[in-house]
Order: C-alpha cells, then sequence, then structure tokens
C-alpha cells in the first residue's frame, strides 16, 4: 500500500472514529448504545431521518456504516481511491437515514456469493456491493414492518437481502448501458429498479404501507457544525497529504478536475492527484452547507446524508463546475412548480441532482439545466413506486433522466447527415 | 466473462477509438491461444509521439483496479456515438503496445489468464527477429 493511500485510511479512520466518539459523548455510552440498537429495528424506508430519535445513536450508526464500508474495501484488497470513498462517504451518508449494520450485511453478503458463483473475487464487485446497501430498507422493513414473527421474519429478512445482493450485479452491468455512465449512482438506479418488483410482491401479498416522511426539523449544533468543519479537514488534509505540493500546484490539479466531465468511471485521485482531489471534496461540502443555510434548510439526517454524498462523489465525477447547472435546474424547477426551495424533497432534489453532473461536464450548461430541471418532477414520484425500499432514489430517478437525454442525444448524433457516404 | 463477448468489446472501443481518426484502411488481426489472445490493430493514421503517449498511458494503467474493470469496464465497446474511452480497456487487458508502423498507427493488445505466454504469439515473436 503506497504512503497516500495510507494517508487516506488514516483520514477515514479519524471521521469514522471522531463520528462514533462524538455520538456516545452526546447521550452518554449507555443511552447512546440503547439508542443505536433500537435503530436496528427501526423502518429504514424513504425518508426517516434518524436523528429524529437522537442525533447521537444516528452517528454512532453511521460511523459503524461507515466502518462496514472501509473494512470491505480493505479485505477485497481494492485501492481507497476516488470511487471507493464515494462509496464509503455515501455509506456514512445513508447511515443518517435508512442504512444501518444490520440491514447493510446481508447484501454485501449477497454479492460476495454472486462474485462466488462468477469465480472474480469481492474486489470484482466491491463498488456494487458497497453502493447496493441502497436496498438496505429491504432487510429492515422485511424484519420488522412486516408484523410476522421474529422467527420467520428474522431469516426472512436475511435471505432477501442475500437474494437482493446475488442479484445486483447482474442487474447493475446491465443499466449501465442505459445512460453509459452519465448518472453517477448507477448502482442507485439498479436498485430501485430491483425495488420496483419487490415493492409489486409486498402490494401482492397486502403487506406494504404507504412510505411516510419522518423529518427532524430540530437544529443541533453537532449537526450543523459537522460538514463544514469536516470541510475544513479535508481542505487542510489536501494540503499535507501529497508532500511536497505548493498552494499553487494544489490550485493546478484542482483546476485539471474541473475541466473533466465526470463521466462514470473517472477516478479522480487518478486522474489528477489525492490532494487535488480532497480540495475538490472540502470545496463541495462548504458550497453545500452554503447553499442549505442559503434556502434555511435544516442540517438534519438526510441533509448531511445528501452533503457527504456530494463530498464523496467530489473524488468520482463530482466538480463545483459540472454540478451547478444541474442544481441550478432543479431550484428553477422548484420555483416554477411553486414548491419550497427548504422542503424535504426540493432540498434533497437539490444535493442529489448532482448525480447528473456528468451531463453539464460533457454537455454544458443548457444540458445540465435541463436535466435538473427533469430531474426534480421525477424524483417526487419515483419514490413511491418503490415504496421507498431503494435508499438512493435520486440515482434511480436520475437514471431514468440520463437515459432519456442520452437516448435523445444520441439519436441526434446517430442521423447528423453531413458526415453520411455520399449517395 | 465469456471469451467472445470480452474479445467482442475490446475489439468495439478500440475500433470506435481507431474509427474517430476516420482512416481509410484498418486492419484488426485476432489470435487466440488456449490461455490467451493477442488483437492487432493497424491503420493508415500515424500519430505524433505526443498521441502515442497519451494512448499508451490510457491502455497501460499505473495500477489494477479490478472494482472498475468488472464493474464499468462492462461499458467497452457498447457505445459508438461518442468518445472512445481506452481506459475501460487497459484495466482489462495484461498490455498494450503502441506505435507508428510504416503505414499508420498500430496497437497491440495483450489479454488472457495468469498462465499466459506472449511467446506463444507470432507477431510478437517476428517484432523480436527484427
Amino acid at each position: 500500500m503506497e504512503r497516500t493511500e495510507k494517508n487516506l485510511y488514516t483520514i477515514m479512520l479519524l471521521l469514522i472514529l471522531s463520528l462514533a466518539v462524538v455520538g456516545l459523548a452526546l447521550d452518554g455510552p449507555l443511552p447512546g448504545l440503547q439508542g443505536f440498537i433500537h435503530l436496528q429495528s427501526q423502518g429504514s424506508r424513504l425518508i426517516n431521518d434518524f436523528t429524529y430519535y437522537g442525533v447521537g445513536p444516528a452517528l454512532f450508526n453511521a460511523a459503524l456504516v461507515g466502518l462496514i464500508g472501509l473494512v470491505v474495501v480493505f479485505f477485497a484488497s481494492v485501492s481507497l481511491s476516488g470511487p471507493t470513498l464515494a462509496a464509503i462517504f455515501t455509506m456514512i451518508g445513508f447511515g443518517f437515514f435508512g442504512n444501518t449494520p444490520l440491514n447493510c450485511l446481508p447484501i454485501i453478503f449477497g454479492v460476495w456469493l454472486a462474485a462466488k458463483i462468477a469465480r472474480k473475487s469481492l474486489g470484482s464487485y466491491s463498488l456494487i456491493a458497497l453502493f447496493g446497501t441502497a436496498l438496505g430498507p429491504l432487510v429492515t422493513f422485511i424484519m420488522f414492518e412486516m408484523h410476522l414473527p421474529f422467527a420467520l421474519s428474522i431469516p426472512l429478512g436475511i435471505c432477501s437481502g442475500l437474494a437482493a445482493g446475488f442479484i445486483l450485479p447482474s442487474v447493475a452491468g446491465s443499466m449501465l448501458q442505459l445512460h453509459q455512465g452519465y448518472n453517477l449512482y448507477n448502482t442507485g438506479f439498479s436498485c430501485g429498479f430491483l425495488g420496483l418488483f419487490a415493492s409489486s410482491l409486498l402490494i401482492a401479498t397486502n403487506r406494504m404501507e404507504p412510505i411516510t416522511i419522518v423529518w427532524n426539523t430540530t437544529q443541533n449544533t453537532a449537526l450543523i457544525l459537522f460538514i463544514p468543519l469536516l470541510s475544513v479537514f479535508l481542505l487542510l488534509s489536501a494540503r499535507i497529504i501529497d508532500r511536497p505540493s505548493t498552494m499553487r500546484s494544489l490550485l493546478k490539479e484542482l483546476s485539471k478536475l474541473q475541466k473533466l466531465s465526470g463521466r462514470l468511471p473517472t477516478d479522480f485521485i487518478d486522474a489528477s492527484s489525492t490532494g487535488g482531489t480532497l480540495l475538490n471534496m472540502g470545496l463541495l461540502g462548504l458550497a453545500c452547507s452554503l447553499y442549505v443555510w442559503m434556502v434555511k434548510a435544516p442540517f438534519n439526517g438526510p441533509v448531511i446524508g445528501g452533503i457527504l454524498t456530494v463530498m464523496g462523489f467530489g473524488g468520482f465525477g463530482k466538480t463545483l463546475r459540472n454540478t451547478w447547472p444541474v442544481v441550478a435546474g432543479v431550484v428553477l424547477a422548484t420555483l416554477v412548480f411553486g414548491k419550497n426551495l427548504s422542503d424535504p424533497g426540493p432540498i434533497l432534489a437539490a444535493l442529489f441532482c448532482t448525480t447528473l453532473a456528468p451531463i453539464a461536464g460533457q454537455f454544458g450548461i443548457v444540458a445540465g439545466v435541463v436535466a435538473g430541471f427533469i430531474h426534480l418532477f421525477m424524483v417526487e414520484t419515483t419514490a413511491q413506486w418503490h415504496g421507498g425500499l431503494d435508499l438512493y432514489n435520486n440515482g434511480f430517478a436520475g437514471g431514468l433522466t440520463a437515459t432519456l437525454l442520452m437516448a435523445i442525444l444520441q439519436w441526434y448524433k446517430v442521423n447528423r447527415p453531413k458526415e453520411d457516404f455520399e449517395l | 466473462m465469456k471469451r467472445k463477448e470480452f474479445l467482442g468489446r475490446l475489439i468495439g472501443e478500440l475500433t470506435n477509438f481507431m474509427l474517430e481518426g476516420n482512416p481509410l484502411r484498418l486492419v484488426v488481426s485476432l489470435h487466440q491461444e488456449d490461455d490467451g489472445a493477442h488483437i492487432s490493430f493497424f491503420d493508415d493514421r500515424p500519430r505524433s509521439e505526443a498521441e502515442l503517449e497519451q494512448i499508451r498511458k490510457a491502455l497501460n494503467p499505473k495500477a489494477q483496479r479490478p472494482e472498475l474493470a468488472q464493474y464499468y469496464g462492462l461499458m467497452a465497446g457498447h457505445d459508438m456515438a461518442w468518445g472512445a474511452r481506452l481506459k475501460l480497456i487497459g484495466w482489462q487487458i495484461k498490455h498494450a503496445s503502441v506505435s507508428n508502423s510504416d503505414s499508420g498507427l498500430q496497437i497491440d493488445l495483450w489479454l488472457g489468464s495468469d498462465a499466459f505466454n506472449p511467446d506463444n504469439f507470432t507477431l510478437e515473436t517476428k517484432k523480436k527477429e527484427k
């Protein structure tokens, strides 16, 4: 393992450790652990803000979910770089509203089983295993919300997670062809597709209930400070991780990143440097915090989850340059449809719509704004389709939007007459 | 991955790349053995040294990336409408050599199992003899 990668492990361990320690310190160790255990049996379909039940347990839960991600990356022998950083940050983020260690593990084991059957290493499917935890609510729903006896519901929940994880690699590979890498949350797109079938099955058994929104509006200092502090920490780490590096060389690397389209798979650490990537992640975190503060939205679990996801993908496709047009599209649509920018749907869409950033990066500002505009009204209905079982609902809606736009652009591209053979 | 699909994807993506240069002539040559394969691509458009270096760099990544190769590598050869992405190939092969031949660009891809032995391939042998 190279020195830079070791430093990245240190950064991630520090982040996870800080979350766990603060989580236990906020309410005291025992109540913190009790709250954490209570969270494991809470419904986790969209949107269930874990900070509503206690900030301490939510922080501790997010830390453990992130630790699982880091352990998988380490033991799967894949490098801790842009894609894996994106996955771990996303998992930590969703540890605030949906992912728990209990509902992540069966899915990861399901993907591992698929890898075994296909005679591949877990490393080959590691990203699918990590992002596949988006289907965690399926496990929790079957275990605790179907009102079956535990002797039946627990094994059934584990089996459903294993089955979902097992199918996921095949679906994720196929879904990638639809949008050709212009939707960054491809596994979210795939999980939404699988979620349609799971939700329909549950509706057929009369066990499905309508989705509800649990949204914490109480402001908590720890949550307000978390993202700005983490962003500053990443900015400082950027300065020292590639020693010797000057501020000028760091800015040069950052500017190099801004020129990339971000289309999957663009590992920013590979394309630029680790310092430049951390700088990009930190700046995205500060920009998102500023936006949330400006629209007066609460810094609660889902909002922090959204910002962490944007920051994580600051190493794997998102830059300041390719994200703002898509966010502008969502803001425009929110205003056109008379919605409030700080409501749950629009604020989450404004953060997670950056899944479509490669469209702006490749085809320009107008295409990005159009993508963002479509994304808002799509994302507000797609959660109903899969019953909130896919935590990456924006990845699902983003995949549909990207597929539509790519189909149109591709049709135009292959039918341009100038390059035809002369008749 | 089955050989046919794997080879098809690699040939598709690299052909996409070479067709972007609008060549008048393009030749693809495949030689398979039990444990590996060698694919050669020739066109009639010589490239500058800087271009050759860029292609070399994309096709010979610094490190093995199984997490990218097995997942995102599936996009290789699927999309002819947009720019070719040689990195998708680079993650999935053993080695690539890139040079200007007598007429134009020549790219050789070497792929196969861990048991793969390049000595079994005629083109490389010819090169060594030269």
